[in-house]
């Protein structure tokens, strides 16, 4: 169902503008578009920013997520122990040696790679739905490590006493989060460049073609499993750092960070905003939370009704994503301004 | 046509939401007024936990309802954020949301561990105090002078439990906990005691989080040859099967006795654990049952409010004395904002609570409270945990006992 709404809608985007270059022109606004729109929830939302940074942080993690499943096609409900990992890696460094926030970043991004690498390895040869198994096996494996290590991790205490030093040496992360705000959508915004250049590049190439049809890879002398394997582990690079970001905006990681309902939820956060996007899972992510948010701020007893109500509205009338509501609108303005073409896509 | 149907549901779901985030936005508008004094509350009120955020509202409700909803001058207001479960990063912001954007005065709940220690640097920047309603932890309050805490600790039911058992002449003990903090927490607090008092623990048995399947360590139990248990799981569907097995596999029949912390027996399980329930012996701060003036007024206020008592528990007098203090610091403050003072102000401070006499005590700022030995019985048909043995004065032993 995803997959047909997503194409017909970028054969209404390319049949309605034919020059492809113009949409890969199109592509690049969206970053500068995800800064201003953040700078612009800077200024006018100045006492939200303790969800903002979490939406910011949240975001890179889904991001992850869209890498795996929406160019690679890897079906995974254990995102989340990448993301887990790089979030205790990062705590436990800055609780026991380091407090630089850049470099809690880079050991929590590496963190999660390597967990990413050695578990995609072992696990990648499956498919479906025993690969979606073993992803929550791995999950699972990583919170249990977490429990039980309770002198490096504090357990189900969770590991607080993270208290990192101030960005660059000269802002400090002070309590209306303005600080751990800006250094979150700094870094989600760099991420989404990283990401961008990844899937356009030979390999993110190559791991679409997988994805698509991994026989023809092999045909084509391409080994499947090294190029997923890759990408996982870039995936767990990215995961590692949003778990890294949380730890350091936030000061304390718990249990949940590595545990099964994140990885859901980051999933329905992504499917919510459309796969294979990237800035799908931006949008998603914002449009969740926030409207998580506002629902559990308005009614804390009964909003989770409303939010399934939602979840449902979208399914039913995005199927691709609120991000292929762009392709299809301007699909539909064209199909206005020419009604012959109207009938053959509903 | 059908996208034109689309359109129109689509601008409309966007109107609700836009009508959904006007009330929002509407205590953005107006400054808050002079007299009020706002209370964050952050506990579970939806999700598997909901029941937590219930008794936590009940209590406060009643409390209000008895004292009124001002102090002096000053109106005392509520706010409620749900945290459906253990999150500390969600916890964290939000927290840091009511501190900046509804400029509480006083912040309160936490049924978690970790969220609540989430809090420390935030109320310490902010100077604001944190009454705890429940997260049970020794080690909380050690973390920022501006934590007070209602509830109980692990360590502080556990040791005159493990002391009572020795004095009762049982030698030989299991203790069988669920593998994680707390858990941990009561086996290390009963085997420190009761070996001290001559007893000898002759396994400890750390059973999985989310076991539900306990024969085997029933085996291991019956085998060891014990005279006794000492178990601590989480409240919910696992303590029920733990005590069912119990009975279910001889155990009880065997004359093998079962104690451990009130949590397993919490007021709002014992229908689910019914008769699997009667004869277990748990140590805790609150009792329904206790008879006492101030319970009975408490407990006939909160039927008249909610139709029942059948969710009063140990949460609920957490809550309702956790207000109570903070009815004290708003009065010995004069309704200024001003965390450690307010907080030192009640250091000290003694006072009688449904649960029984309570003082707070001024290093760990827990609750020094009587301890209560009670087993579960049938009372007009109903069961309840039936008060035994009054243990007066109990303070915190797991302060600064280290992890």
């Amino acid at each position: 169902m995803t997959m047909a709404g997503r194409t017909a809608s970028r054969t209404g985007v390319a049949g309605a503008h034919p020059p492809p270059a113009a949409r890969r022109d199109l592509g690049w606004i969206g970053i500068p578009l995800v800064a201003v729109a953040g700078l612009a929830a800077f200024w006018l939302l100045p006492d939200d920013l303790a969800l903002l940074t979490r939406i910011a942080a949240s975001a890179l993690f889904v991001l992850s997520l869209d890498l795996v499943l929406g160019y690679g096609g890897i079906a995974t409900l254990g995102q989340a122990a990448m993301y887990g990992t790089g979030a205790y890696a990062a705590g436990i460094a800055a609780v026991n040696w380091i407090s630089d926030p850049f470099a809690l970043l880079a050991v929590g991004g590496l963190a999660g790679g390597l967990i990413a690498l050695v578990t995609g390895a072992l696990i990648l040869h499956a498919h479906g739905l025993t690969l979606l198994m073993l992803t929550i096996a791995v999950g699972q494996i990583v919170q249990e490590i977490a429990n039980k290590a309770r002198d490096w991790t504090g357990g189900s205490d969770g590991l607080s006493g993270i208290d990192p030093a101030p960005v660059l040496g000269l802002f400090r992360f002070d309590l209306y989060g303005r600080t751990a705000f800006l250094f979150a959508l700094a870094v989600l915004v760099v991420a989404l460049m990283v990401a961008r250049r990844i899937v356009r590049s030979p390999f993110g190439l190559a791991c679409r073609g997988v994805k698509e049809d991994p026989l023809r890879v092999s045909a084509l002398g391409g080994s499947p499993k090294s190029y997923l394997v890759a990408l996982y582990a870039v995936a767990g690079v990215f995961a590692g750092v949003a778990g890294a970001l949380t730890a350091v905006t936030s000061g304390i990681v718990g249990l949940d960070s590595a545990g099964f309902p994140w990885s859901a939820e980051a999933l329905v956060m992504l499917v919510l905003g459309g796969t294979g996007r990237l800035y799908g899972a931006v949008i998603g992510t914002a449009v969740f939370m926030g409207i998580h948010h506002i629902l559990a701020s308005s009614d804390p007893f009964h909003w989770m009704g409303f939010i399934g109500l939602f979840l449902i509205g979208i399914v039913l009338f995005l199927p691709g994503g609120i991000a292929s509501g762009a392709g299809r609108l301007s699909a539909l303005l064209s199909a206005l301004a020419r009604p012959g073409r109207d009938g053959g896509r509903a | 046509m059908t996208s034109t149907l689309r359109t129109a549901l689509l601008g409309t779901a966007f109107g609700l939401l836009m009508a959904a985030a006007g009330p929002l936005l509407g205590p953005l508008a107006g400054p808050a007024a002079a007299a009020t004094i706002k209370v964050g509350v952050v506990a579970p009120f939806s999700g598997p936990f909901a029941l937590v955020g219930k008794t936590f509202k009940e209590a406060i409700e009643v409390y209000q309802a008895q004292h009124g909803d001002k102090v002096g001058d000053d109106t005392v207001v509520f706010i409620y954020k749900d945290l459906d479960q253990a999150n500390p990063a969600q916890s964290k912001a939000l927290s840091q949301e009511l501190i900046v954007k509804e400029k509480v005065g006083y912040l309160a709940g936490y049924y978690f561990t970790p969220d609540a220690l989430a809090v420390a640097p935030l109320i310490d920047e902010a100077n604001i105090p944190c009454v705890i309603f429940n997260a049970a932890t020794s080690a909380i309050t050690e973390k920022s002078p501006r934590y007070v805490r209602t509830s109980f600790t692990l360590w502080q039911n556990t040791v005159p439990l493990a002391e009572h058992m020795a004095k009762q002449g049982i030698r030989k003990v299991v203790s069988a906990v669920s593998d994680y903090g707390p858990g941990i927490d009561g086996e290390t607090a009963f085997k420190t005691t009761f070996e001290k008092n001559g007893g000898t623990v002759v396994d400890t048995i750390r059973m999985p989080l989310k076991s539900t399947d306990f024969a085997p360590f029933m085996q291991r139990i019956r085998d060891s040859g014990a005279e006794a248990i000492y178990a601590f799981l989480p409240a919910g569907p696992t303590t029920l099967a733990f005590a069912k097995a119990f009975a279910d596999n001889g155990l009880k029949d065997a004359g093998i006795k079962f104690f451990g912390p009130g949590d397993l027996t919490q007021e709002p399980d014992l229908p689910t654990l019914g008769d699997a329930a009667l004869g277990i012996t748990t140590s805790f701060n609150y009792s329904r049952a206790h008879d006492s003036a101030l319970n009975k007024t408490f407990l006939a206020k909160h039927k008249e409010m909610f139709g029942s008592t059948d969710s009063v528990t140990f949460s609920s007098v957490g809550a309702y004395d956790g207000v109570h203090v903070i009815y004290q610091m708003i009065k010995n403050t004069g309704g200024k904002s001003d965390g450690a003072k307010a907080v030192d102000s009640v250091k000290g401070m003694s006072w009688e609570s449904p649960r029984g006499p309570l003082t707070i005590d001024p290093q760990s700022r827990h609750v020094t409270q009587t301890i209560y030995l009670r087993t579960v019985e049938k009372v007009d048909g109903k069961l309840e945990n039936v008060e035994k043995v009054a243990f007066e004065k109990q303070p915190d032993y797991g302060y600064k006992v280290g992890k």
